[in-house]
C-alpha cells in the first residue's frame, strides 16, 4: 500500500515532467538513514522512481513553492500542507496555473528522528480531522473513515486554567532557551516577508542579543503574524532545536480565531481572512 | 515612609480623537495621574502589536491604546481593524501570563476630556492593584 502511493506519485511525476507541464516535482525520498524521509526535487524522469510516500513524510513541502514562483512546479501535499497552498493563493504569493498539486489522502504521520521512526502518530495527527487535501489536481491514497475529532485544544485549555504567574513562569522558561536561529520562520509557509521585523535595523525593533525579553517579543510577534494564517502543519515546532512548544501558541490563536470569527486558515483560497475585514457591530470585549 | 508603587504606562493616542481628548483634559485643567507617557499616532489602526510588545519589553506596566469611537475614525475603518487585532493580542498576552488588564483599548473622542481623565485614573488604580510586572531579565 505504501509502496503503491510512491509509485502512483512517481507515475504522475513522470507524466508531468515528460509532457513538460512542470519543470520540477517536489516530493519525498528515503533519507540516507534508510528510515526517515527527506524532500526531493525531481527535474528529470530518471529520478521519478526515487519518490516515496509513507508516514515518515513529515515535511511541509509547500514552503518551497515560494522559491519557484515563476516556474511551473508540482508539489506533493498532505491535507495540512494543502491548506498552506490555499493560504499562499489567497495572499497572491503563488499562481494556481503554475502549481500542480499532487494531493495525498493522509492517515497521519509519525514522529521521526535520525534513523528512527516512531510507532504512534504525531499528536497533531491524532487530533486531525482533515484527511483529504482541501485543494489538489490529482489525488492518491485513501482517507481513513471519518471519526469524530477528539478535544483538539486540551493542552491549550490546560494552560489557560493555570494562574497568570504560572503561565508567565512557564513561557519565560521556554523563551529563555530560544537561541533566535529563526528556523521556525524559515520553515513556515506563512513567513515569507522579504524583510522580517527582527532584521530591520532602522528602527531596530528587536535587539539582536539573546535576551529573554527580546526572545519574548520575537516569539510573541511571530505567533501574532500568523493569526488566522497558521495552517497547523507544525513545522515550526518540528524544526525548533530547543523544543519550544510553539504549536501551543499557534493553536491558542487558532482557537481564538475560530471562536471569535469562525475562521479556519487555508480552507479556501477565496475566504477573507479575519484581519482583512471587520463587522461594525461586533463585540470583542474592547472599549465597551 | 513607604513609597507607593507608581506604575508606568504608555498611551498610544490617535491624533484625531483621543490625543485631542487628552488635550481637552489638559486645557480644562483636569488633574489625572502623571504615570502615563503619551505617544501620538495617526490612528489606533497604526498601533502595531509590536509597539505594545516593545513597550512591555522596555518596562511598561500597562499600555493604553485609544482611538476614535467606532464609526468616527478619521480614516473610516482604522479603529475597526484595531479592535480585532487587540482583541486577539489581549488573549495572547493573557496566555503568556501578562494579565490582559495591562493592555487597555478604549475609545475617547476629542470632546471627552473628562472621560480621558477617568480612564487614566482607573487604569492607574488597576495597575497599582495588579502590582509591578514580574521582572523579565532584560
Amino acid at each position: 500500500m505504501r509502496q503503491e502511493l510512491g509509485q502512483q506519485i512517481g507515475e504522475k511525476a513522470r507524466e508531468l515532467l515528460s509532457s513538460g507541464v512542470v519543470e520540477c516535482v517536489i516530493g519525498y525520498e528515503r533519507a540516507t538513514d534508510g528510515v526517515t524521509a527527506r524532500p526531493l526535487f525531481v527535474y528529470g524522469v530518471e529520478d521519478v522512481d526515487r519518490l516515496i510516500f509513507d508516514d515518515t513524510c513529515i515535511h511541509n513541502l509547500t514552503r518551497y513553492l515560494l522559491n519557484r514562483r515563476d516556474k511551473n512546479t508540482a508539489v506533493v501535499a498532505k491535507p495540512c500542507d494543502s491548506r498552506a497552498i490555499n493560504l499562499l493563493l489567497n495572499e497572491k504569493q503563488i499562481e494556481r496555473e503554475k502549481v500542480f498539486i499532487i494531493g495525498v489522502a493522509c492517515q497521519g504521520v509519525v514522529e521521526t528522528r535520525w534513523n528512527q521512526a516512531g510507532e504512534t502518530l504525531q499528536a497533531r495527527c491524532q487530533l486531525c480531522s482533515q484527511h483529504t487535501p482541501v485543494v489538489y489536481d490529482f489525488l492518491v491514497g485513501e482517507a481513513p473513515p471519518e471519526q469524530p475529532p477528539p478535544e483538539a485544544y486540551a493542552d491549550v485549555l490546560e494552560m489557560e486554567a493555570r494562574s497568570a504567574a504560572e503561565r508567565e513562569a512557564f513561557w519565560q522558561e521556554q523563551f529563555d532557551r530560544c537561541i533566535r536561529c529563526y528556523a521556525c520562520r524559515q520553515v513556515c509557509p506563512g513567513c515569507y516577508c522579504s524583510e522580517c521585523f527582527v532584521e530591520q535595523l532602522d528602527p531596530l525593533w528587536v535587539g539582536i542579543r539573546i535576551a529573554p525579553a527580546e526572545n519574548q517579543i520575537w516569539n510573541t510577534i511571530r505567533a501574532f503574524h500568523l493569526v488566522g494564517r497558521c495552517i497547523g502543519c507544525n513545522e515550526c515546532e518540528r524544526v525548533c532545536p530547543l523544543n519550544i512548544p510553539l504549536s501551543l501558541l499557534n493553536r491558542k490563536l487558532e482557537k481564538e480565531v475560530w471562536e471569535l470569527f469562525g475562521f479556519q486558515a487555508g480552507m479556501s483560497a477565496e475566504a477573507v481572512p479575519p484581519f482583512a475585514t471587520f463587522e461594525k457591530e461586533e463585540k470583542l470585549g474592547i472599549g465597551e | 515612609m513607604a513609597v507607593e508603587y507608581q506604575p508606568r504606562m504608555v498611551g498610544f493616542l490617535c491624533n484625531w480623537c483621543s490625543y485631542a481628548g487628552a488635550d481637552m483634559a489638559g486645557t480644562s485643567r483636569m488633574t489625572y495621574p502623571p504615570n502615563i507617557r503619551i505617544i501620538r499616532v495617526p490612528c489606533s489602526g497604526r498601533v502595531d502589536p509590536l509597539l505594545v510588545m516593545k513597550s512591555f519589553e522596555q518596562g511598561a506596566d500597562g499600555v493604553l491604546v485609544s482611538g476614535c469611537h467606532p464609526g468616527d475614525c478619521h480614516y473610516t475603518e482604522g479603529n475597526y481593524h484595531a479592535r480585532r487585532r487587540f482583541a486577539l493580542l489581549r488573549s495572547l498576552l493573557d496566555f503568556l501570563g501578562i494579565e490582559k488588564e495591562r493592555l487597555r483599548v478604549e475609545w475617547v473622542s476629542a470632546s471627552e476630556g473628562g472621560r480621558f481623565k477617568e480612564l487614566v485614573s482607573s487604569f492607574t488604580e488597576e495597575l497599582q492593584r495588579l502590582g509591578p510586572r514580574s521582572e523579565v531579565s532584560p
